[in-house]
């Protein structure tokens, strides 16, 4: 947040003190008397956004007043006004936009969870039509906070808008490589095989494998139990057919495993099985009670309602009653 | 994490109430970064007020004032479409008061946080331009369903759908939302886990599963949802309870998603199912005893998003002394029921 008092604070000169901004008259901003959430300026700031608002008012695009964007943008990032009279500068004075897109990444440097970098960024890239400094940006954005939704935004906009697929499933192996537990980077991996080869039966195998591994080194990782489920959004069988999948869980729970992902994985099984009849008898309606009730009084605690509420639930479809029904909230 | 015993079970109201009525007077320097949003920062304060059932510590002058300055903000220009409310008077000027310029533009944030502040402090919306504000609204609908946040300049995802959404709801008048193109963008957006994205594709997060079913919820379309999708995301929601609750899997908890969260599951008939104490617990020791205000996290500074959204959430579960909130507008049941009262002189 904020006007940093940077070093050079003393250095600064203000804008009403420039000779080269003599010929214009500071315009105060109009707030009305009232104060409301009035955000108590620094000097520095007023001064730059009396400026701003005189560039504004008497529509300027000069040199001058890009430089000024520049320090009304560093003093408020979030601005979305000044982004866009500085771009409408850029395009009136034809400026070098490869050179913008470097100040840009500066900024977005600075300000990594600022909505509107990210989108003069995206703008420029647009005018550029040349997304070949994302992927980089991205990774550096990312190096940082691996997780940072608006890097991944612009990420995935850029990828998709231009076609930047090859080497994006390899980025992200080695961030699942690097935190296992990295859900924009499973999301990811499954927004890249969708976009390109799709889930076939041979890549849901894979995937299945690849997935199943991971389980394997952090059992208790629901990033990667819900990556699992979405491939198996894309088994005509379902959730409890899938032989490899199945055996592995069974594995897993032989073993003494007790993951709260593991035994939800394991209802909805039973779930399904109790809905659909047939196929494997290993998933009943009594095992499914039995597993409701070992999360809701042990192994998931903090949604013991919920495991109750699912048991009820499950009960009820295989008697063919309709959802148990909690007691009513109005939204 | 360190959870202070003292402060663990009492919501400090008094302290809360001081520092809200202080920030609504004034915001200190390191706020700019705030500066296009103070309409955002105003709602949240007397929403707040609201909520503690205190917005009597206003008084009828002060209040008018309120009104007058985000009226102040109105913008009404059905040449360039552009009609609504301003975050802020940072481009206001005594050149272009009671005119329209370049630029003096209205964001759907600004008409949402403006509208709710109105409704919340008494005002009749006598004086907002319904027509040119969904005039306009109309024009920021983009191809996909999703909405934009302003005429340029934006960008867009679906907090700027429930925006509009919301609007639409206050006003009365559903003719600026393509109403198919909307459903289709946030179905687009639930991802494989059963949560919903910002947009197609992106990962699930709290914030956007709240916006996408608020949404619903306030066109009336959350039977569009199939019953594996319902309970599918009542799940992925319920996952996100820690103790309080996070945004997304394997991310810390912050006291805004019992809010967020909260009030998604609320809408889809499952809070019921999550932990009331735990959640308490977490909210109540995100508050700040000697400032007052509620933050993201324990022991960190505290800000009027997440004092906000600290008593919005309690507000859910039910705790004392709190007026009810309503999970999909976000104003309070006793704002509604104001608001309801007005839309009855418009018919």
């Amino acid at each position: 947040m904020g006007d940093s008092s940077s070093d050079d604070e003393n250095a600064w000169v203000f804008y009403k003190d420039r000779p080269e901004w003599k010929d214009v008259d500071p315009v105060p901003q109009d707030d009305g008397n009232a104060d409301i959430a009035a955000i108590r300026y620094t000097a520095k700031f007023k001064d730059v956004y009396d400026y701003f608002r005189a560039v504004l008012t008497k529509q300027e695009k000069s040199e001058r007043a890009l430089q000024l964007t520049k320090d009304a943008a560093e003093l408020n990032p979030a601005n979305y006004t000044v982004w866009q009279f500085r771009r409408d500068i850029l395009k009136a004075l034809n400026k070098d936009l490869y050179e913008e897109l470097e100040y840009s990444q500066h900024i977005i440097d600075e300000h990594p969870k600022n909505y509107q970098v990210w989108h003069h960024r995206r703008v420029l890239v647009e005018w550029l039509k040349d997304a070949s400094k994302e992927l980089h940006l991205t990774e550096l954005i990312l190096n940082d906070d691996a997780k940072n939704y608006h890097a991944w935004q612009h990420r995935q906009w850029a990828i998709k808008t231009f076609n930047l697929f090859e080497n994006e499933l390899a980025y992200v192996d080695q961030l699942i490589q690097d935190d296992i537990r990295n859900n924009s980077a499973w999301n990811q991996r499954y927004f890249v095989i969708n976009n390109t080869s799709g889930f076939t039966c041979e890549v849901l195998k894979s995937e299945i494998k690849y997935t199943l591994e991971k389980i394997k080194i952090a059992k208790e990782n629901e990033s990667a139990w819900n990556y699992l489920r979405g491939l198996l959004l894309h088994d005509k069988e379902g959730l409890s057919k899938n032989e490899t999948v199945t055996n592995y869980c069974e594995e897993l729970y032989s073993s003494g495993n007790r993951s709260p992902f593991l035994l939800a994985f394991l209802v909805d099984m039973c779930d399904e099985q109790v809905s659909q009849g047939g196929g494997d008898m290993r998933y009943t309606l009594e095992r499914a009670e039995e597993l409701c009730n070992s999360l809701a009084n042990q192994y998931d605690k903090i949604r013991t309602k919920y495991w109750q509420y699912m048991a009820e639930k499950i009960k009820n479809k295989a008697e063919g009653k309709s959802e148990p029904s909690p007691p009513s909230d109005d939204s | 994490m360190n959870i202070d015993p003292e402060n663990k079970c009492v919501l400090n109201r008094k302290v809360h109430i001081k520092y809200l009525l202080r920030f609504l007077e004034g915001l200190p320097s390191e706020f700019t970064s705030c500066d296009t949003t103070r309409i955002t920062i105003a709602y949240f304060i007397i929403s707040s007020l609201d909520i503690l059932n205190s917005l009597n510590l206003v008084d009828a002058e002060r209040r008018n004032h309120i009104i007058e300055w985000i009226y102040s903000l109105q913008v009404v220009n059905d040449e360039d479409l552009v009609s609504g409310f301003q975050g802020s008077s940072t481009v206001n000027t005594l050149f272009n008061r009671n005119s329209n310029s370049l630029y003096k533009w209205s964001h759907l944030a600004g008409t949402y946080c403006g509208l709710c502040s109105l409704i919340i402090l008494g005002d009749d919306l006598s004086k907002v331009n319904r027509g040119a504000i969904i005039k306009s609204l109309k024009s920021l609908q983009l191809t996909d369903g999703c909405f934009t946040g302003a005429k340029s300049g934006t960008e867009n995802d679906m907090r700027f759908l429930f925006m509009a959404a919301s609007i639409c709801y206050i006003l009365n008048d559903w003719s600026a939302i393509d109403a198919t193109k909307a459903i289709g963008f946030i179905k687009n957006s639930i991802s494989y886990d059963y949560g919903i994205g910002q947009g197609p594709e992106l990962e699930s997060h709290g914030g956007s599963s709240y916006c996408a079913v608020a949404t619903l919820c306030l066109i009336n379309k959350l039977n569009v949802l199939s019953t594996m999708q319902i309970e599918g995301l009542r799940r992925w929601l319920l996952n996100r309870q820690v103790t309080g609750f996070q945004g997304r899997p394997n991310k810390p908890i912050d006291t805004c998603y019992s809010f967020w969260v909260g009030a998604a599951l609320k809408m889809l008939n499952a809070f019921q199912y999550s932990n009331y104490e735990d959640n308490r617990g977490f909210i109540l020791a995100t508050q700040n005893n000697i400032v007052g205000g509620f933050s993201k996290w324990v022991n960190t500074h505290s800000d009027p998003l997440h004092t906000y959204l600290g008593l919005a959430g309690l507000s859910l579960i039910g705790e004392k002394g709190l007026n009810d909130i309503v999970p999909s507008l976000n104003i309070t049941y006793r704002a509604l029921e104001h608001l309801r009262h007005i839309q009855l002189q418009w018919t």
